[in-house]
């Protein structure tokens, strides 16, 4: 287990990370969520060992990085955002030497390397000059690296970047069942990677912590409220006045012109019920259904929602009360804040 | 530790940087050499190698920030400083591995130079004991040379600075030495102690005279030593402010 305990690092008079806290559980894949200049790279940093933290702890399996840095960093594998190849080195020549300063013994050193090479799929890279190789080809390499002496836990910072499509899905089922012997950190802004390797998601924003949660509570606490995206061909009027009828729906957020009487309505409703409602209603009042479409709140809403607040630190609960406080603003909000990301 | 030192003298061998070194360092040594050979009218005349090192100072001192440049500055330019400092090796494991890697490389090139007087010995006579402590005194003040230009690149992040800054520290060791024996200094008996407690070229000339004082090699070991604990702090140091 890494206990991350008040971290803070101060650069100069800048505040990159305030106080953080969370733990990494065992043969977990914890996501660690933020935009760019969050602070991931820097948390990363001090995790292992790399950057002291101005004030805080970082407890690896019991072990204090500060206090007994060379025991604790056996523990870590560590690939940080620039693959740390030496370009005029060969790749197995690489190898070797990063399995000789972790301290991997002669015997296991061989079948360490073949292994970590097999399961990136860069044995046939062996020879090579890493000079040569493709930004890819470098990523993999330095993530064959974090894997020896096999390290119980993985900290990777952004390791698809670079990587085309095919090479990301491969790294993706790799970091899976990486989990079956180690514990990932995984940093990343992607959020389609995080929801799909992920089993618990830490926010950080502004060098704080937004959410610390897994995926389903995260989506679930942006409001169990569904969007309804619905194409009638009808009078504009008799359409609203049918729908603000219903109870659990919203005024339309969106109202789209198509074509004469045809228009599309965005409106947020609480449930699968509503919907039933909705369509069975408007179909009575004789309009025509063109197009039905219904959008679950997703993790994007929720980083999105957490990440453009700018002030104050808020528990998870809080977070979660004002959301339902919030709830009938929820759309604009959002509209709003998807403005401002573009 | 011992890959990392065999990782750095390796890569000194994988581009041709270490030959060229070498090349240039041999080719210092020959021009002096030859002249050297070419004023002897006798066949018995006793050739002083650590004259050749002597009154070359000047071109020698500046081959070793050539050799220690990339140290650390290469590393924080590619990267690859987080792979050592996230590794279990310490900051003192590092450095020391570094520079016995140079100082390797060092004797290497100085081993080459025997070729000298291995030639003198076929058809002359050599001095052996000044040409012993000749190239053990070289050494040992190439080392502590050594010292200070790892110091020197731990300060930036590229290589050519850290060749620049090494080479100025050079300068002002040598400087250290002139201004120890002007006339000016010498009227201020303290002062011009201290300085010539620090001169180099001074304890040199003693091995090169074929005489082995321990103040001298406790001297060169000491100078060493400081500039490598201070290279230590520099690197804690830089992990604290970056950013």
């Amino acid at each position: 287990m890494i206990e991350i305990k008040n971290l803070t690092k101060l650069y100069g008079s800048n505040l990159a990370v305030k106080n953080i806290s969370f733990n990494v559980r065992d043969n977990e894949i914890l996501g660690f969520l933020g935009p760019n200049g969050a602070g991931k790279s820097t948390t990363m940093n001090m995790v292992t060992g790399y950057l002291p933290s101005t004030s805080g702890k970082v407890i690896i399996n019991g072990i204090d990085i500060e206090e007994n840095p060379s025991e604790a960093k056996k523990l870590i594998g560590y690939l940080p955002e620039i693959p740390p190849v030496y370009p005029d080195m060969r790749v197995y020549e690489y190898l070797s030497f990063v399995a000789g300063i972790k301290g991997v013994s002669g015997g296991k050193r061989k079948e360490q390397i073949e292994n970590a090479m097999e399961r990136l799929g860069i044995k046939d890279m062996k020879k090579r000059l890493i000079r040569n190789l493709s930004k890819g080809y470098r990523q993999r390499v330095g993530f064959a690296q974090a894997l020896l002496g096999s390290p119980k836990f993985l900290i990777l910072d952004e390791p698809t970047v670079g990587l085309d499509p095919n090479q990301v899905m491969e790294v993706r089922k790799l970091i899976k069942d990486l989990k079956k012997d180690h514990t990932v950190i995984l940093s990343s802004h992607i959020l389609q990677e995080i929801q799909a390797v992920c089993d618990r998601v830490v926010i950080i924003s502004h060098g704080e912590i937004r959410a610390d949660d897994t995926i389903e509570n995260l989506e679930s606490s942006v409001g169990g409220d569904l969007t309804l995206i619905i194409k009638v061909k009808g009078n504009k009027d008799k359409v609203l006045i049918t729908m603000g009828a219903i109870p659990g729906v919203s005024i339309p957020s969106d109202i789209t012109y198509v074509e004469t009487n045809v228009h599309t309505y965005t409106v947020s409703i609480a449930g699968e019920e509503a919907r039933k409602e909705i369509i069975s209603r408007l179909v009575t009042a004789g309009c025509e259904i063109i197009e039905v479409s219904t959008v679950k709140s997703s993790l994007e809403d929720v980083f999105v929602k957490l990440t453009t607040q700018n002030s104050g630190k808020k528990g998870l609960r809080a977070l979660l009360d004002e959301d339902e406080s919030e709830a009938e603003f929820n759309i604009d909000n959002d509209a709003a804040s998807e403005e401002e990301e573009k | 530790m011992f890959s990392l030192y065999k990782k750095e003298l390796q890569s000194y061998f994988y581009s041709p940087f270490a030959y060229v070194v070498g090349a240039l360092f041999l080719f210092i040594f020959a021009f002096p050499f030859i002249t050297g050979i070419s004023n002897i009218d006798s066949s018995q005349y006793k050739f002083s190698f650590p004259n050749i090192f002597y009154n070359n100072f000047f071109y020698f001192i500046l081959l070793i920030p050539i050799l220690t440049m990339r140290t650390f500055a290469e590393e924080r330019k590619s990267g690859t400083e987080v792979l050592l400092m996230s590794s279990p090796l310490s900051v003192f494991q590092i450095v020391t591995a570094k520079f016995l890697a140079v100082a390797t490389l060092f004797l290497t090139m100085l081993l080459a130079t025997l070729f000298y007087p291995i030639i003198t010995m076929l058809t002359g006579e050599v001095v052996w004991s000044s040409l012993v402590c000749g190239y053990v005194g070289f050494y040992m003040w190439g080392l502590a040379c050594i010292a200070v230009g790892m110091l020197m690149s731990s300060f930036t992040e590229s290589p050519i600075i850290a060749a620049v800054l090494g080479e100025l520290a050079m300068l002002l060791l040598i400087f250290v030495d002139n201004l120890a024996s002007s006339a000016f200094i010498q009227s201020i008996p303290h002062v011009s102690d201290v300085l010539s407690w620090l001169s180099t070229q001074q304890r040199f000339t003693v091995f090169s005279q074929g005489i082995f004082r321990l103040g001298d090699i406790v001297f060169f070991i000491t100078l060493s030593v400081v500039f490598l604990g201070w290279t230590i702090i520099s690197i804690n140091k830089r992990r604290w402010s970056r950013g």
